[in-house]
């Protein structure tokens, strides 16, 4: 018995002792986005039984994984809501997965906006139409979700850049002024995601279009003119940048002199 | 003063017995059918995690690529944590039970060995044998990221050339960037700190069912208790959020190790930068935690009759 409370003495003294060495740990961990959603009793009502036991045992990025692939055998049953559910419990699990939220919102934009809106249980057109706009909503409301998690890379203000302009926008319908005001919101999105060093130079050119729709032709202009000074060394797409220079050169009509690309070069550009 | 007690007083801590033992507790185990199943299987699964990784639906190929690659992290690193945690409760609650019950224990304690050595003998024994396991399933692991590297770089630059020979635009630096995004992905160092992470977490799974075997002679016992601690281990963070303003509970907490905290391998896989500072203080707290269970195994070892 003695050796007993002696062997509980010794665990338990070095273990209080280390109590300042776990409050750093977890302080880091919080402070770091270390590990995600704590397991609560909706998301193991949510993930089942099998799938909590593989969480609470540490698996934590084996259950998401399995989760998506489900959530990808619920899109092709067609049952959305189900998909929907299984999206929000991963990305709750792993809320530092760029990956998540990007696909997840996809999936809501495009695949089930459109499954949704050509749906036959659909009464009449404009239901088929209301629902999809539901849909890009929730992916709207589910990526500023991801932003908040994930500030401090591109890919997701991109996405939601990319969704503002060819989903958000176009809902729009013959609405000019709220047509413009998506556009313009896509071009904040768009102008911090091209702000990251390393994004890719399609997000800069997706920039220059945003601007163009947004109305801002001129900030268009530099923005094309700005990728085709800083840019990398030539390649075939500044093929594209020169056709976007020249096509706002001439929209604006300017005169050769301050043209990148003037209409009757005594010498060729200066390349980039 | 008995003979015996005069011959133990006069024996020193030795740690080449402790090693002898050790390597012999490794051989043993490994001669065992047991682990060499588990071992297969540890292997066979990991290979497998390509398979796993079909199940990917982005539409770009960087994305594609990086779910693909993320499913075999995270199931390569997910099956060294489990098979590594059955191997080394499995591998370690038999160790002094077999010694009692095939009665070994007798003729090597009967010799010029300290108890508290032949305790730490089987411990590093088994703590050597998750290395060793941890080891070759890493370099399967590793061998399976190179192979999926090599395949997605492939597929990249084949979509260049059909692209080319179809005659549309190709971005080179956009191919460039993917190829290089593919290798920093598949090759990232960072792993290594959530294997480390593991090991550590797999020594201190080893040391509580060492602890539990010190004072039961079922091997089921210390099997069951292993297993309860390791779920137990993993729910300690979610205790603490909920009793985050109770001292008491807050001390009691501290009596179970908390294994969340080794878990850093989904976070190093989702490209989490983990500062090495951190991993050096979630080690130091599994050292010392299990320096302390190894103490306590003791206590109690040497008080207990054979």
């Amino acid at each position: 018995m003695r050796a007993k409370l002696l062997a509980l003495l010794v665990v338990a003294l070095p273990s209080w002792l280390m109590l300042p060495l776990v409050g750093s740990i977890d302080a880091e961990s919080v402070k770091l986005k270390y590990g995600g959603a704590r397991v609560t009793r909706q998301m193991r009502d949510a993930i089942g039984q099998g799938m909590a036991i593989a969480l609470l045992a540490g698996f934590r990025g084996v259950v998401a994984d399995f989760l998506w692939i489900q959530s990808h055998g619920y899109w092709e049953k067609k049952q959305w809501l189900q998909q929907y559910r299984d999206m929000e419990v991963v990305a709750t699990l792993q809320p530092q997965s760029i990956l998540f939220w990007d696909e997840g919102a996809w999936h809501m934009a495009w695949n089930i906006g459109y499954a949704v809106s050509v749906d036959t249980n659909n009464v009449t057109a404009a239901q088929g139409i209301k629902r999809e706009r539901a849909w890009h909503e929730r992916a709207q409301e589910f990526l500023a979700r991801g932003i908040e998690n994930i500030p401090n890379r591109y890919e997701l203000y991109f996405k939601m850049g990319w969704l503002y302009l060819h989903k958000l926008a176009p809902d729009c319908g013959d609405d000019l002024a709220c047509k413009k005001t998506r556009y313009c919101e896509a071009t904040e999105y768009l102008r911090k995601a091209a702000s990251f060093p390393d994004a890719p130079s399609f997000v800069g050119r997706t920039y220059a279009r945003a601007l163009e729709e947004c109305g801002d032709i001129g900030a268009a202009y530099q923005q094309w003119i700005s990728m085709w000074k800083h840019g990398p060394p030539m390649s075939e797409p500044s093929s594209i940048l020169e056709r976007e220079i020249r096509r706002l050169e001439d929209q604006f009509d300017l005169p050769d002199n301050v043209r990148v690309f003037p209409k009757h070069p005594t010498k060729p550009p200066a390349s980039p | 003063m008995t003979e015996q007690t005069a011959s133990r007083e006069w024996v020193g801590f030795s740690l080449r017995r402790v090693w002898i033992i050790a390597v012999n507790t490794l051989t043993e185990s490994m001669r065992q059918k047991v682990y060499n199943i588990l071992l297969l299987f540890a292997l066979v699964v990991i290979a497998s995690a390509s398979f796993f990784s079909q199940f990917s639906f982005g539409e770009e190929a960087e994305q594609v690529a990086s779910v693909q690659l993320k499913f075999i992290k995270d199931f390569g690193l997910g099956a060294l944590s489990v098979f590594g945690m059955l191997i080394a409760i499995v591998g370690t609650a038999q160790l002094i039970p077999n010694e009692v019950e095939n009665r070994t224990i007798y003729t090597i304690l009967a010799k010029p060995v300290r108890r508290f050595e032949f305790l730490l003998g089987k411990y590093s024994g088994s703590v050597l044998l998750i290395f060793v396991s941890l080891v070759m399933m890493s370099m399967m692991f590793g061998a399976e990221m190179a192979f999926k590297q090599q395949k997605l770089v492939g597929e990249v630059l084949q979509e260049e050339q059909d692209a080319a020979a179809r005659g549309g635009l190709v971005d080179h630096q956009e191919i460039q960037r993917n190829i290089t995004s593919i290798r920093a992905d598949a090759l990232d160092p960072n792993l290594v700190k959530g294997v480390i992470l593991i090991f550590v977490k797999l020594a201190l799974l080893a040391a509580i069912t060492l602890l539990a075997s010190t004072f039961s002679t079922s091997m089921v016992f210390n099997v069951t208790v292993a297993f309860m601690v390791f779920f137990t281990g993993h729910l300690v963070g979610t205790a603490k959020e909920l009793w985050e303003h109770s001292a008491f509970a807050r001390y009691c907490l501290a009596l179970i190790p908390d294994l969340g905290m080794f878990n850093v391998a989904d976070d190093i896989i989702l490209g989490n930068a983990i500062p090495w500072l951190h991993v050096a203080k979630v080690a130091l707290y599994g050292f010392v935690y299990l320096a302390t269970v190894v103490a306590a195994s003791h206590f109690i070892f040497s008080d207990r009759e054979i």
